[in-house]
């Protein structure tokens, strides 16, 4: 327990509001309250967990982001909870691996096979054509094989003692036969024959097809022409058959097999199976579905939702067209399905395998977006329908207009706390002068208007009050000399006046506290800066500074609760419902009053002007603030800086009647998570999530940068208790340890 | 890192590239695993992949409106399998991929072979290994090593799988390997060899810090496999036998027929994505109705073998007739492992008390063969943790008295070394960078390979590292993933106790068939 008597304690770390413990990490902490303080209020605790919530939700968002700046802080008994690294599931989707390719290699190797391969196919066929182009039947046998010598020259028999293709010896029985397509030498087992209808099929064919060739090569096809182009087929293939090879051509077994592959070819071209003009037509059916599919569920959404941009007819002819595509999807893969089923012989089983995957692929396909299709609403649902949403409009319009103007005046405040904390922040510890001007300038737009206003008052105030003094003094000096003799009150005053800076200066105020509130804090700080000296004074003073609360409430923050009850209770009923730490500060008060000691939770009370002159940036700022050497603010301005409107939302504020354009009533909207607490502004809050998350970003960026320059002294925040607890809370799920500071 | 999308990717790339129309995929053997680990049917399906063939089916029929994806690995039975396959094609068109380097000369023959030019594309895509997990890759090869060495071929089948992994995830990296083993040092070079000769192929975005490959033996600790893992996963496969994340249930009496292979698969199976890595005590009941099945088949002694891993105890359970032989065997091994040195080592006792319970030779046997291939001589880091040993013994058979959950007893060494690893302390006498630069920084991307098998724990290990530690990814693989009976076998394969070299050279080889 930290003790107040001991003012230079400081203690940082994952502190427990109720009981200051320091439990290591967020998570502890939160698992501690959850058991210790279960009990205790039940209100702030709700409102702890729901804060605690968003901001894991938030933290969620931004883990995958979320380099090293989370401080190892070997919190090993909580693995479970703090998972610093990242789901193999989760990892960064990575672009496609290395992949290297062979095919310029494959090319150049092919294209010189080739152009042999096909200059061998057509060399065969020319001489083909050759040995067809002339009535083999009615021609003499010594005349056919005068021109068959012609068209190749024969190998010379002598050459030749052995088949070549299986090795028998040639002799008078085994007699030698020579191919007619390329001449070569074989026997008779090895002979191979040409019908003249696969000759003149072969040969017709390439000349239909000169120009039909798929090679997917440029370079043979480009010569093919010249090759097959000369050819003139004759065929008339009259079937004298006799014993000679009249109708058929004699050729090895190497030609035969390339003429074969060359047939192959030719017939795989000309022919598409049914499966394929049947798969073509599915194919287009499912795209038409996914074209079409999307708009009608656009439209039957809009007419369910009884907008009137489309028109029921036309949804209802549309979805018609759409079921009409999928009946014939599943009809045309029914029909692949039962392909061929009754054949004989049955196709075989790849056949029968690719034609079940067709089907059960559709299947899939139907069923899949069938599901999405919606239902249209019927003409009579449809006008009900229209009503309703006219009505619904009307309200929504009328709900829109309160929550844009609401979120507006939010998102304006939001962003001038954001931007005075992150450029007191920034400015001063990471010299990003970049980002600091926007922000300054953001600041500056938002401070403008609001500037103007309180100058406007001002002026009249400080006219007021120069009036006043005056007043006042002339009185005081009266006063002063009629009590001169009178000690023991003098000396209370004298108390007082040692401890204000100047009692002239802010006497005026004393009157009109609630409307400089500005100059008062500022006195609060100077005050704050001997909190020992003050901290004994109080006790002395509270009874005698009831005439005078003011002096009373620059105290330390013990002293602010000793004047609770005496101040008035105007300000307490704005607040409470906006701060929870409001409520819990009033049930605590009475007890509190004189153990001097305000527990933790209550950090948006008195202390933060003790505790954070030292070390919070922006503290320093409200203290230049008070002696004008802020730049963003007008010295004499009143309170720009959003912090101290906060800083005074605590309702032991002496007396403030509200003003218009009061901070008082701004400052509980500058915390993020006010908005949770006082619910049934839901529309403000995606606004206000987006705002956090670059508010988060902020500071992480500025963290890191820190980090990275070593300057690990500057990221160990103290938080600044002002902002309340909560604000903190969110920060320290944010920059891992972040340390409260707590007296 | 993601070793799964890796493949997918690959595949996916493949099968945009050859357009619309009917396909048919060409696969080998393992490319066939490799596909049906990242790609379920009804996903392929709709991608109008229509038929699965292998390219050494013979009954393959002419489907000329067909359009064939070939992924097959740069053997080269697969390049004469294809040579063939062009000559008279099948189908109309060829989109070739191999799953790793292919020689030029290949590619030539290849080219020469395609008359009919029908191949419209030739590439590498790297995706030659089992993507297991996210985070886990496998090359399914049991009995990777004939005694402390490599077995060639497997070796070179590792070396590419390794590579192939790198160049899948785009990563060039700095090894590292465990320097008590010979195979671990051996494949490292390997690995470096290819790097170097493909040093085109290398050339990637250099990160800021280069990713590491850590080259580790399954040696160095041979007790996490001897332990029953306790993760579902882990579970599944030490009972019944995961292989290529599918389960053989066809020996299990009275299953139905759809059940006769389970495919688990965390990408179409939602509560096995939910649990695999949860324990198996913790899932408790919801895995009782869903594997029903396996229920039944789960001896109830194995279930009780963790609980009594007091080694005090190893003699009394030894002489539980309930104890199955295998199990026996298992937990004299795992003390003998324990009490190698020790002064007052029993093990003569308790393999007399092994031979009088009746269990079989061969089980008697694998228990010198695993001292022998994880034994203290072999490891080069103290496995069962480092200077006071009486402190860590008492942590280890405290073990499970006392503790409320026993099934999460055992915390696998890799754990240790990783740990070290990112902290930077990992020693470098004991895990030295091959080549004249070391890592300064800390590790962001890391590949942990094991030779001679990863479990399903050590997976389970890595995935909480990846989870709990920030900027840092683990991608962990091995050989194969074990259980302990594959285990065994993998230590019986390497054929380090001589009586049993018979029998293991036949199990190397039923192995590799496999």
């Amino acid at each position: 327990m930290a003790s107040l008597d001991d003012p230079g304690e400081v203690r940082e770390g994952f502190l427990c509001p109720l009981c200051l413990k320091d439990l290591q990490s967020f998570y502890q902490l939160q698992s501690h309250y959850e058991e210790e303080h279960s009990g205790e209020d039940r209100d702030v605790k709700g409102q702890i967990k729901s804060l605690v919530q968003k901001a894991r939700k938030a933290k969620n968002r931004l883990l995958k982001r979320e380099g090293d700046d989370r401080a190892e802080s070997g919190t090993q008994g909580y693995e479970s909870f703090s998972y610093g690294g990242v789901d193999p599931y989760m990892w960064e989707p990575q672009e496609l691996g290395a992949m290297r390719s062979h095919l310029s290699d494959f090319k150049k190797h092919r294209a010189a096979r080739i152009d042999h391969y096909v200059v061998e196919v057509n060399k065969l066929i020319i001489r083909l054509e050759k040995l067809t182009a002339f009535d083999r039947t009615n021609t003499e046998s010594a005349k056919i094989r005068a021109i068959e010598k012609s068209v190749v020259p024969w190998v010379n028999d002598q050459d030749v003692p052995f088949c070549p293709d299986c090795g028998n010896k040639f002799s008078i029985r085994n007699r030698r036969h020579h191919c007619r397509l390329c001449g070569s030498i074989m026997c008779k087992k090895c002979m191979e024959l040409i019908s003249l209808p696969l000759a003149n099929k072969l040969t017709s064919a390439s000349k239909d097809s000169l120009s039909a060739h798929t090679s997917p090569s440029q370079s043979p096809n480009s010569v093919h022409g010249s090759r097959r182009g000369s050819i003139s087929s004759v065929s008339s293939v009259s079937s004298v058959l006799d014993e000679k090879d009249d109708d058929r051509i004699r050729c090895c077994t190497h030609c035969k097999d390339t003429l074969l592959k060359r047939e192959q070819q030719i017939d795989e071209k000309e022919r598409t199976p049914d499966i394929v003009r049947l798969y073509e037509k599915l194919r287009l059916c499912m795209e038409k579905v996914d074209q079409k599919a999307p708009e009608y569920i656009k439209m039957a959404a809009s007419l369910n939702a009884g907008e009137t941009t489309y028109s029921l007819e036309h949804a209802g002819d549309l979805r018609v067209e759409v079921q009409k595509v999928y009946e014939l999807i599943d009809a045309l893969s029914k029909k692949i399905l039962t392909l061929d089923m009754k054949q004989d012989p049955p196709p075989h089983p790849n056949t029968l395998r690719l034609q079940r995957m067709i089907r059960y692929s559709a299947t899939l396909f139907v069923q899949e977006k069938l599901l999405g299709l919606m239902s249209l609403p019927t003409k009579e649902q449809f006008e009900e329908l229209k009503q309703k949403r006219k009505q619904e409009m009307e309200q929504k319009r009328i709900l829109e207009r309160q929550a844009a103007l609401e979120s507006q005046r939010r998102l304006e405040e939001r962003r001038s706390d954001l931007a005075s904390r992150a450029t007191n922040g920034e400015a001063k510890a990471a010299g990003r002068t970049d980002e600091v001007r926007t922000l300054q300038e953001n600041l500056r737009q938002l401070q403008d208007e609001y500037d103007q206003q309180q100058t406007e008052k001002a002026i009249a105030l400080s006219r007021r009050q120069a009036e006043e003094e005056d007043l006042q003094r002339e009185q005081l000096q009266v006063l002063r000399e009629r009590e001169r003799e009178r000690e023991q009150g003098q000396a209370a005053s004298l108390h007082t006046r040692t401890r204000s800076l100047d009692f002239r200066e802010i006497r005026p105020f004393q009157l009109e506290p609630s409307r400089e509130p500005r100059t008062h804090l500022a006195h609060a700080l100077d005050l704050g800066s001997s909190p020992a000296r003050s901290g004994t004074a109080t006790k002395t003073s509270p009874p005698s500074s009831a005439p005078e609360p003011f002096r009373g409430w620059s105290g330390p923050p013990a002293l602010g609760q000793e004047f609770l009850p005496q101040s008035t209770a105007s300000p307490r009923s704005e607040a409470p419902s906006l701060n929870p730490f409001d409520e819990e500060e009033d049930l605590a008060s009475p007890s509190a009053e004189d153990t001097a000691n305000p527990p933790a939770p209550e950090p948006s009370l008195g202390p933060p002007a003790c505790v954070l002159r030292e070390y919070n940036p922006f503290e320093e700022e409200d203290e230049e603030d008070a002696v004008a050497g802020n730049p963003f603010t007008k010295p004499d301005g009143p309170a720009p800086n959003p912090f101290e409107e906060e800083d005074e939302h605590p309702p032991r504020t002496p007396a403030s009647p509200p003003v218009p354009g009061n901070p008082f009533e701004e400052a509980p909207c500058t915390n993020p998570f006010e908005e949770e607490s006082d619910g049934g502004q839901e529309g403000a809050e995606p606004i206000e999530e987006e705002l956090l998350l670059q508010q988060i970003d902020n500071i992480k960026a500025y963290i890191f940068d820190a980090k990275q320059c070593g300057r690990l002294d500057e990221v160990e925040f103290k938080v600044p208790a002002r902002l309340g607890w909560r604000n903190w809370l969110f920060g320290a799920v944010h920059l891992g340890a972040f340390p409260v500071t707590a007296e | 890192m993601n070793v799964v999308f890796a493949v997918k990717q690959y595949i996916s790339k493949m099968i945009e590239d050859s357009g619309p129309g009917m396909k048919v995929l060409l696969m080998d053997k393992e490319t066939t695993g490799i596909v049906s680990m990242v790609y379920t049917q009804s996903e392929i399906l709709q991608k109008e992949v229509y038929l699965f063939e292998r390219i050494d089916s013979q009954n393959r029929e002419i489907m000329k409106h067909l359009k064939a994806i070939c992924f097959l690995r740069p053997t080269k039975e697969n390049v004469d399998y294809l040579i063939q396959e062009l000559r008279r094609p099948k189908y109309s068109i060829y989109f070739i991929y191999f799953s790793n380097v292919i020689s030029k000369s290949d590619v030539k023959s290849l080219a020469e072979a395609d008359e009919q030019e029908v191949v419209a594309e030739v590439q590498e895509f790297y995706g030659d290994y089992i993507a297991v997990n996210p985070h886990l890759f496998s090359l399914n090869i049991l009995g990777c090593c004939q005694g402390r060495n490599w077995d060639p071929v497997q070796l070179s089948r590792t070396t590419q799988g390794l590579t192939a992994l790198l160049l899948s995830l785009k990563k060039c990296p700095m090894i590292c390997y465990q320097l008590s083993s010979e195979a671990a040092k051996r494949l490292a070079e390997c690995v470096k060899q290819v790097i170097t000769k493909e040093y085109e192929l290398f050339e990637f975005r250099r990160t800021e810090v280069p990713p590491l490959l850590l080259i580790l033996d399954r040696c160095d600790d041979a007790i996490t496999p001897l332990l029953n893992q306790w993760t579902y996963q882990a579970m599944v496969h030490e009972l019944l036998g995961i292989n290529n994340n599918r389960i053989d249930l066809s020996r299990v009496p009275g299953i139905s027929k759809d059940l006769r292979e389970v495919v688990l698969s965390a990408e179409n199976d939602e509560f096995y994505a939910n649990n695999m890595y949860l324990n198996f005590a913790e899932i408790g009941s919801n895995i009782k109705n869903l594997m029903e099945d396996f229920q039944k088949k789960k001896p109830k002694e194995q279930q009780k073998l963790e609980s009594i891993a007091d080694m005090k105890n190893v003699k009394r359970l030894l002489q539980n007739p309930r104890v199955t032989e295998f199990d026996a065997a298992r937990l004299v091994m795992l003390y003998a492992l324990h009490y190698e040195r020790h002064s007052s080592n029993s093990l003569p006792g308790l393999m007399m008390d092994l031979r009088n319970k009746g269990v079989s030779e061969k089980y008697r046997k694998l228990v010198s063969a695993v001292i022998e291939y994880g034994g203290k001589r072999v490891r080069g880091s103290d496995l069962f943790s480092p200077k006071d040993a009486v402190a860590i013994t008492k942590q280890f058979l405290k073990g499970l008295k006392g503790v409320e959950n026993v099934y999460t007893q055992h915390q696998p060494f890799l754990h240790e070394t990783l740990d070290h690893l990112i902290k930077g302390k990992l020693k470098e006498n004991l895990y030295p960078y091959l080549g004249p630069s070391t890592l300064r920084d800390r590790p962001q991307d890391i590949i942990v390979f094991i030779i001679g098998g990863a479990t399903y724990e050590e997976a389970l290990t890595v995935y909480n590292l990846n989870r709990t530690t920030p900027g840092v990814r683990i991608v962990l693989g091995g050989t194969t993933v074990h259980n302990t009976k594959s285990f065994l076998e993998e230590v019986l394969a390497s054929g380090l106790h001589s009586r049993s070299k018979e029998s293991s050279q036949v199990t190397s080889r039923s192995a590799s068939r496999r």
